[in-house]
């Protein structure tokens, strides 16, 4: 069950040096540390915990609480699809099943491929393009299952090319 | 000296400093607000809901924990609202609480005879605690412990991994070591309340109130028509079943209680119901139900054909009723097995069973009926008797109509019909029938009967129509049953007789309690056969009435015992959740949905944890952090899906549990277990 | 000339910078300038492309596309505009914007957000100067009340009052915090301000720090907004540089550090007291109030909280006076509010005006209504706490109290309108699926009450509703009101309650009728095949993942209800139209 050893800690080593010994900053490392390894390894955590002086309850309890935080790695491209309040008046429950169909994923899974993982959101914020994903750091606007697939097979095309 | 302000709760005025919070002013002034998940030494967490209380003028509920009490308010801890909300509080708690508080044995059982607690009794060699254990619900433990169908056992989830728990013959078996010993365990006794109770039939709901009565410190007489007491277990069951010198020590311990025989006194005749309420400051009729029912046969009225109720009596007096070398039984219940079995041993040559249906179903017991054919038994399924032969008025013959099953009825019971024109006739010397049992009105015609000829009682108090009179057991309402069924009558029955003497009314409430779903993981566990009671060979006990049963070896019994699952809630008497839903007669299914599936794992050094039972009162991991300092338990999830765990279910991380227990000891419900 | 490309993050996800990148190297060598600016809140129209001269803005041009870069370029250089003629707004999109009153929008679309000289050529600052030079931070707060600003966030809470507590609050230590966790699925125009217009914020932060004593500010912001993060983080800096942020600003003595932390995903923590745990580093679960922030907040020291557009208001009322502001709006709500006005509307986006017009000055005569020629159903307003309004109450005016009484709440601004297609127990489901996934956890009424609900909500548009739900859903909702632990399990049932108010008839026909009105339900949806308009190309029978759909080439093709499993393939794919939903 535990990963443990298996993860570069000494990537982490900068993060902790800035903000280990700041109050309040558990969250802003493990946002840090996610971008380092796309991921939380447990291992990771209980450096964390031992850098800060948490226990690694209070690390875990913050990792499992708030979204944006996975414990498990993703695929190469994250696709975050809206499912704000005019995304589901728009149709995004439409999109998300084309897309489930195209990648064989359901929410939070990641394609066979190890290309994709797909991850519903509450809200982007950009309403007025409803329905909306963005992929990667790309936004994605006026879907319609369609273009949800066009958009993801030429991506796909991309990284083969 | 502090600020002190004053305000109103329920009306009353209340001073307290200034700053408490509503709850503990009102603690301290004798008014408990309910809470699951406050604690005095920790900051309020506002999790649990409970301790919402009006203040007049808000339109919000407050939360008492964390409310600060203010200069003239008025508080209300128990108006319509409030329960209200409390009692939908309590059944969303409810809805997400995947527990057994109860085992379904105890809860399968008529009496609710705590069976986890004297299994794990005689598991421990601790038999005399076993039998004082049973004793609160059944204090004919040797007997009952034979005889019993154990409804018990039906219900025993040990099933799910391979077969149930033989809790029936480990009843008997620590009652017979205690009998053995000499040693006496009996409830203890209160002081004599100079009131007195008559008791009309001394069977097992009988003697249990008696037992029950006199403990309560009343002056019981049980009067009865037989010239021994004991009634269905003595005249009804066969020795080779229930030897009556086990019967007798049994009774005679419920006697020495100071409860009075009375033998020889047929209602109606030796004394009258008006003489009972004059004599005594209550009644209970527990007279049973002794008469054989008809099948509604031509036929019935020859020479050779026996009630079964009667059949057996007539041998438990040593008689020999003269049944020839050829018998049959019609019936299928415990009765018929009982009946053929003793025509057997009575040298009959050829005993038959005539059943309608087919073995599977037969109301008798397996084993019954497995030991029954060992002992030669022949079954006759699917026939009925259309009609018994005579010549010189002695029973010659009997034609069977043969039957088949047609389609279920809506409870998915195949009743049988006849096959048109196909009959068998089969020769007899006798036939008895055992198809039922009625009770005698005879002496109670001043009492309102239901529509089967039964006494009425209220279902609850088992009071009758007439002041101070309570009937039981067999004689009652839906007739007759088993003896344990009965006894749980007669428990029942004793506590509002004891209530009424009193002069006070229970209330009744059906009890709260919450049931576990099943699920397949929760029996994958290594298996362990059921005990096989040792017994006589079948060529050998067929010949005569002695008991077939030899008995567990110690070894056998407490391996036995040892098989128990605990199905049932440890907490179950302390847990507050469970007593604030049967406060508030929460309804648990109500709101029933998704739920944190329940399992149990030991992960710090001394706790057992049972994530289905967690309400997220948030108390252990809140003690764990502030008072033991150590913040191993912590709160892992979000919403609906937030448990309580020790961080990455690590032996290393859980090396620091320093076991002060306290969080298992904060728990309100039984999710966290001291082992 | 200058050429303005509108690079909020709905400009750039419709293309904004692609444009920006194909007219880049046209205009090398020229004098044209090419810059960006912010939201314009024309979301229908993006991407647009503004062309100013002088600081005039002569032409906007909408929906451009990088292709036409070529063109814009050539006639720009050429200073002839005409055959640009085509990619102009038209005058009744211009509308959506002339019918607007802005002040917290005021820059929004108009200066480049990443360039503090556009700012202060904007009399940027100048209130933070006025402050500082001229007034106490009792005036500061006597203005403001004066103002009659309310919390923009949703509850509309007096905000002198909450700067006048944590003034008074002891201690020396004090916080301010922006609340930019903009969590309501459909609002966004805390990050169309921040992304447009991050000084606004700044100075508005810096003015309240000052009125209630605080020298450490944060702005807790959405990590999904990264965008707004850049140009904050930018923003800061370059303010810090010029002396408007850190120590002695001014010149003067007030003193104030701004930081930046960025949520990791929790609706909660728009909850002033989850919000003040999530910064400390904690699960933002809330608190039990009392005690209150301006009391015990951050670190337990005095807190003061509000959301951006609250703060972006405060500059102008300062300039122009707590009156003018409290001139505008109605006796109980003053000023302006943005909404986001979002959903089946023909022109959506970001829309500010006056307390007191009504929703169907804002829905029919600022966002023309309802899209392809559909009937308005409902308007949402509030997110997961409000609650949809219906057509009949369209009238109401837009002011706390009377939405409030609708059920709805003004709440931070979001605007989702709905056609006959919507069906609105589903509506209400969607919100209490949203809250179930944001419920903390921490309160049995919210953890497992709007998940008894969710569960209710679902049987029901699947069909397996059962006569007294809607009582059922009514109790729970009660419960859940007055029992939950914060705002968030509070006002959780307000989607539940308005649609069983106004849409009692759609839930009667799914739970008695096993029938969805907006047809939106797919399992109580029937597929048919309008004989008269099947050709008989068998494509539906082709793509039927269940081959639920028989018939002979050419011939009227049928489905067999039993087999169907109402995935609307057929219905998709069918060129005629035949396929009808029953």
């Amino acid at each position: 069950m535990c990963d443990c050893g298996k993860s570069d800690l000494t990537l982490l080593d900068g993060v902790l040096a800035e903000y280990a010994s700041v109050r309040g900053s558990l969250i802003t490392i493990l946002q840090k540390a996610q971008e380092i390894y796309g991921y939380l390894p447990t291992d990771v955590l209980y450096r964390v915990a031992e850098a800060t002086g948490s226990t690694p309850a209070k690390v875990m309890g913050v990792a499992t609480f708030y979204t944006q935080f996975r414990l498990t790695p993703v695929g190469k491209h994250l696709i975050m699809l809206c499912k704000g309040t005019a995304c589901h008046v728009n149709g995004a429950d439409a999109v998300e099943k084309a897309i489930c169909e195209e990648l064989k994923i359901k929410d939070g899974e990641t394609s066979d491929d190890g290309l994709f993982s797909l991850k519903t959101v509450a809200c982007l914020g950009c309403c007025s393009l409803s329905p909306v994903m963005m992929i990667d750091e790309d936004t994605y606007g006026s879907l319609t299952p369609a273009k949800a697939v066009e958009i993801i097979r030429t991506i796909k095309g991309g990284d083969a090319a | 000296m502090a600020d002190m302000i004053r305000f109103h709760i329920n009306g009353k005025e209340i001073a307290c400093e200034k700053g408490a919070s509503i709850l503990d002013a009102a603690k301290a002034n004798g008014i408990e607000i309910p809470n699951l998940c406050y604690l005095k030494d920790l900051s309020p967490y506002g999790a649990c809901g409970m301790c919402l209380v009006e203040a007049a003028g808000s339109p919000k509920l407050l939360r008492a924990c964390s409310a600060k009490a203010a200069e003239g308010m008025e508080i209300f801890t128990d108006s319509g609202r409030v329960m209200k909300a409390r009692k939908i509080a309590l059944e969303l708690l409810m809805s997400d609480h995947s527990g057994d508080c109860i085992g379904p044995c105890k809860l399968n059982c008529p009496a609710h005879t705590d069976c986890q607690k004297y299994l794990a009794q005689i598991a421990e060699k601790d038999y005399e605690g076993a039998v004082a254990t049973i004793k609160d619900k059944v204090p004919l433990p040797a007997s009952i412990g034979r005889v019993c169908p154990h409804p018990c056992e039906t219900a025993c989830r040990r099933q799910h991994v391979e077969e149930p728990i033989s809790i029936a013959f480990l009843k008997a078996y620590a009652a017979d070591r205690v009998l053995a010993s000499g040693n006496h365990v009996l409830g203890e006794k209160a002081a004599p309340t100079g009131k007195t109770v008559g008791v009309v039939g001394g069977g097992p709901a009988g003697l249990t109130a008696a037992y029950q009565l006199a403990l309560k410190g009343h002056a019981v007489t049980v009067y009865d028509k037989m010239p021994q007491m004991g009634g269905m277990l003595r005249y009804g069951i066969p020795e080779y079943r229930l030897p009556k010198a086990v019967l007798d020590q049994e009774i005679a311990e419920i006697a020495s209680l100071g409860v009075e025989l009375v033998n020889g006194c047929a209602m109606g005749k030796d004394i009258t119901l008006a003489e009972l309420r004059e004599k005594h400051d209550a009644v209970l009729i527990a007279n049973g139900a002794w008469k054989s029912a008809s099948i509604r046969c031509p036929g019935e009225e020859l020479e050779g054909v026996f009630g079964g109720i009667d059949f057996l009596r007539e041998i438990a007096l040593g008689g020999k009723p003269a049944i020839g070398k050829k018998t049959a039984v019609v019936g299928g219940g415990n009765t018929a097995m009982d009946a053929c079995r003793s025509a057997v041993r009575l040298g009959a040559e050829e005993v038959s069973i005539i059943y309608r249906r087919t073995r599977a179903e037969m109301p008798a017991e397996d084993v019954e009926i497995k030991e029954a054919e060992e002992e030669g038994v022949v079954f006759r399924f699917l026939t009925n008797p259309a009609e018994i032969i005579g010549e010189d008025g002695k029973v010659k013959a009997v034609k069977l109509q043969v039957m088949r099953l047609g389609e279920p009825d809506e409870r998915g019971r195949r009743s049988p019909v006849p096959v048109e024109g196909e009959f068998l006739t089969l020769e007899l010397d006798s036939i008895i029938i055992a198809a039922g049992q009625k009770n005698d009105p005879a002496g109670f015609e001043d009492l309102p009967v239901t529509k089967w000829g039964t006494i009425l009682a209220d279902e609850h108090t088992y009071a009758t129509a007439l002041p101070g009179v309570f009937a039981a057991g067999d004689a009652t309402n839906k007739g007759a049953s088993i003896a344990i069924a009965a006894i749980a009558e007669a428990n029942e029955a004793a506590k509002h007789i004891d209530a009424y003497l009193a002069g006070i009314e229970l209330p009744y409430h059906e009890p709260v309690y919450s049931e576990k779903e099943l699920s397949p993981e929760m029996f994958d566990r290594e298996k362990a056969p059921r005990a096989v009671m040792p017994q006589r060979a079948p060529e050998e006990r067929n010949k005569d009435f002695k008991e077939i049963n030899l008995g567990f070896t110690e070894e056998q019994a407490t391996a036995e015992a040892g098989r128990c699952l605990s199905c049932g809630c440890h907490d179950y008497g302390h847990c507050k959740l469970i007593q604030y839903a049967d406060d508030y007669c929460a309804d648990c299914k109500r709101l029933k949905g998704d739920h944190h599936p329940g399992f149990q794992e030991t992960r710090l050094v001394s706790i057992e944890r049972d994530q289905g039972k967690c309400i997220l009162c948030g108390l252990c991991v809140r003690v764990c952090e502030d008072q033991a300092k150590k913040g191993i338990l912590g709160l892992v999830g979000r919403g609906f899906n937030t448990v309580v765990k020790p961080e990455f279910n690590d032996a290393a991380v859980i090396g620091a549990c320093i076991d002060c227990k306290l969080c298992a000891e904060n728990c309100p419900t039984g999710a966290l277990k001291i082992l | 000339m200058k050429i303005v490309i509108g690079e909020g993050s709905c400009g750039i996800a419709a293309g904004a910078q692609k444009v920006y990148d194909a007219l880049a190297p046209l205009l090398n060598g020229t004098d044209i300038n090419l810059g960006i600016t912010g939201c314009i809140g024309m979301c229908f129209l993006e991407p647009i492309v503004d062309l100013y001269d002088k600081g005039l803005l002569l032409k906007r041009l909408v929906k451009v596309t990088p292709e036409q870069a070529g063109v814009i370029a050539e006639a720009v250089k050429a200073n002839d505009l005409t055959a640009l003629k085509a990619l102009e707004i038209t005058d009744e999109d211009k509308g959506f914007l002339d019918k607007q009153t802005r002040i917290a929008l005021r820059h929004c679309g108009v200066i480049d957000p990443e360039d503090l000289d556009d700012y202060l050529a904007a009399d940027g600052y100048k209130a933070l100067e006025k402050v500082l030079t001229a007034m106490t931070p009792e005036d500061v707060i006597e203005e403001i009340k004066t103002s009659g600003l309310a919390g923009r966030g949703g509850a509309g809470f007096p905000t002198w009052f909450k700067w006048n507590a944590a003034r008074n609050a002891a201690g020396d230590e004090k916080y301010l915090i922006c609340n930019a966790d903009e969590g309501d699925p459909g609002a966004f125009m805390d990050r169309a301000v921040i992304e447009s217009d991050p000084h606004q914020l700044i100075e508005g932060m810096l003015i309240a720090a000052y009125a209630i004593g605080a020298k450490e500010a944060f702005v807790y912001v959405r990590a999904e907004y990264p965008l707004a993060i850049v140009r904050l983080e930018k923003a800061i800096k370059d303010a810090t540089a010029k002396g408007y942020l850190g120590n002695n600003i001014l010149g003067t003595d007030f003193s104030c550090r701004l930081r930046i932390k960025a949520g990791a995903g929790a609706f909660v923590c728009g909850e002033e007291t989850a919000l003040i745990e999530s910064l400390e580093g904690s699960r933002g679960m809330p608190r039990l109030k009392p005690p209150f922030p301006a009391e015990k907040g951050y670190e337990n020291k005095p807190s003061n909280i509000n959301n951006v557009e609250t703060f972006a208001n405060v500059s102008w009322i300062i300039l122009n006076g707590g009156q003018a502001f409290a001139a505008m709006g109605t006796e109980t709500s003053k000023g302006t509010k943005v909404f986001a006005l979002t959903g089946k509307i023909k022109r959506g986006g970001l829309v500010e005006i006056p307390m007191g017009l009504t929703l169907r000055d804002v829905i029919f005569d600022i966002g023309g209504g309802i899209r392809g020629g559909k009937r308005f159903k409902a308007v949402q307003l509030g997110g997961p706490s409000g609650g949809c309004i219906p057509e009949a109450l369209l009238d109401t005016v837009i002011d706390y109290k009377a939405l409030s009484a609708t059920g709805a709440i003004m709440g931070s601004g979001g605007m989702v309108v709905m056609d006959e297609t919507t069906c609105m127990v589903n509506m209400a489901r969607f919100f209490l699926d949203f809250t179930t996934k944001e419920s903390c956890g921490k309160c049995v009424h919210c953890r497992i009450g709007t998940k008894r609900m969710f569960e209710i909500l679902t049987r029901i548009t699947e069909g397996e509703g059962r006569p007294g739900d809607i009582e059922l859903l009514e109790e729970l909702c009660e419960a859940i009101r007055s029992g939950a632990l914060c705002g968030l399990g509070q006002t959780a049932p307000n989607p539940v309650l308005t649609t069983i108010k106004y849409f009692r008839d759609e839930y009667e026909a799914h739970i008695n009728e096993k029938r969805c009105p907006a047809g939106e339900c797919a399992a109580l949806r029937t597929y048919v095949i309008n004989k008269d308009a099947c050709k008989g190309c068998t494509l539906c029978a082709k793509k039927c993942p269940v081959s639920a759909i028989s018939g002979e080439v050419k011939q009227p093709h049928a489905i067999d209800a039993a087999k169907c499993i109402k995935c609307g393939q057929c219905k998709t794919v069918c060129r005629f139209g035949a396929v009808e939903v029953r």
